[in-house]
């Protein structure tokens, strides 16, 4: 019954309205629910993990973007970049990431967005690897001493975590560039 | 998809700085991460020491050791004498570890690692509560080890 008078009706130009033409909100929300339902479940693997990327970056450049000083300290303690870049990069990369998380999440400018994201994700992995290579914990800046600390579960875990990140950024990166070559190769054949 | 790409940075770069600029708790775009820079207190005093005094403090029983490391990384080795006051825990350590040593007392902080920053932490906190002479041995462990200097193993 709501179906008949909603969204998806044959009358287009009356979305919303009942028969009599007044607004029936109910109709609206229950037709809108539906349709929102449709909508997220009707949506390939591609958007959810583009999704999950996004709100990831996203959410994690907010307490970076609120403490600053902190970031710059955690940036310290990762003793890869040399002293005049730490606050730089402090400064920038959280801003870097939320403006990521937020076009991965509304689908902007997405070959450049994914290349991007890419170039971080394995940026950070091989950052923690190095690290957990070297045996220096990235906590506190300071060496692990022995393989069965706390400090190198938290590295190893680390490791694991951007590892899952960095596959989700590549799923991403190989979808967008076989999207690409199929339309090439589409517009190929249609020029010949 | 490359122009995109600089397009981001450039937005990301703008607005970093321009945010940086206008608010209250904004960092300096270049700064001195350098651990002696790190440890300077407010009036201008370093508070870092040479192993030589360490050693000599250590050898006349003038100091008290604290080693700022986790429970697990102190109870494999220590330098000989030196009590646990891991500075993730200060709270919970602070009444127990502090509780016999006098404020005027000469205490030295010590981890591992050059870049290592729970003494540091440790030293400016007890400094703050006003501990004057604590002071902190950069690399302390390893250097303690390096130099064949007495340490307590395994406990």
């Amino acid at each position: 019954m709501a179906g008949a008078f909603g969204w998806n009706t044959s009358f287009p130009s009356m979305k919303g309205y009942n028969i009599i033409g007044k607004i029936n909100m109910t109709v609206i929300k229950t037709n809108n629910n539906g349709q929102q339902k449709r909508f997220f479940l009707n949506k390939p693997i591609y958007f959810w993990v583009r999704l999950i990327l996004g709100i990831i970056f996203a959410l994690a450049s907010i307490d970076k973007i609120i403490h600053p000083a902190a970031f710059a300290k955690a940036v310290y303690n990762y003793q890869i970049l040399p002293d005049t870049l730490i606050n730089l990069t402090a400064i920038i990369l959280p801003w870097l990431e939320l403006i990521l998380g937020i076009f991965l999440i509304l689908g902007l400018w997405l070959p450049g967005a994914v290349l991007l994201s890419n170039i971080l994700l394995v940026t950070f992995f091989g950052a923690l690897v190095f690290n957990l290579v070297r045996g220096l914990d990235i906590q506190c800046g300071c060496f692990i001493i022995s393989q069965e600390t706390t400090s190198n579960l938290s590295m190893c875990w680390y490791v694991i975590r951007d590892g899952i990140f960095l596959l989700l950024g590549l799923y991403l990166l190989s979808h967008i560039f076989s999207g690409k070559r199929k339309a090439l190769t589409t517009s190929m054949k249609n020029q010949l | 998809m490359f122009w995109q790409t600089g397009a981001i940075i450039f937005l990301a770069v703008a607005l970093g700085i321009v945010v940086n600029e206008i608010r209250p708790d904004r960092l300096p775009l270049v700064a001195d991460w350098s651990m002696e820079a790190q440890l300077n207190v407010e009036s201008g005093q370093n508070i870092t020491i040479s192993l030589d005094r360490a050693k000599r403090s250590f050898f006349s029983q003038k100091a008290v050791f604290l080693d700022s490391r986790p429970p697990e990384h102190y109870e494999l080795g220590h330098i000989q004498g030196a009590q646990n006051f891991p500075w993730e825990g200060f709270e919970k350590y602070f009444d127990t570890v502090m509780a016999d040593i006098p404020q005027d007392a000469l205490i030295i902080t010590y981890c591992d690692g050059i870049s290592c920053t729970w003494s540091k932490d440790l030293a400016l906190e007890l400094f703050f509560r006003g501990y004057d002479n604590v002071r902190v041995l950069v690399n302390g462990w390893s250097l303690w080890v390096e130099h064949q200097l007495p340490i307590d193993e395994g406990l």
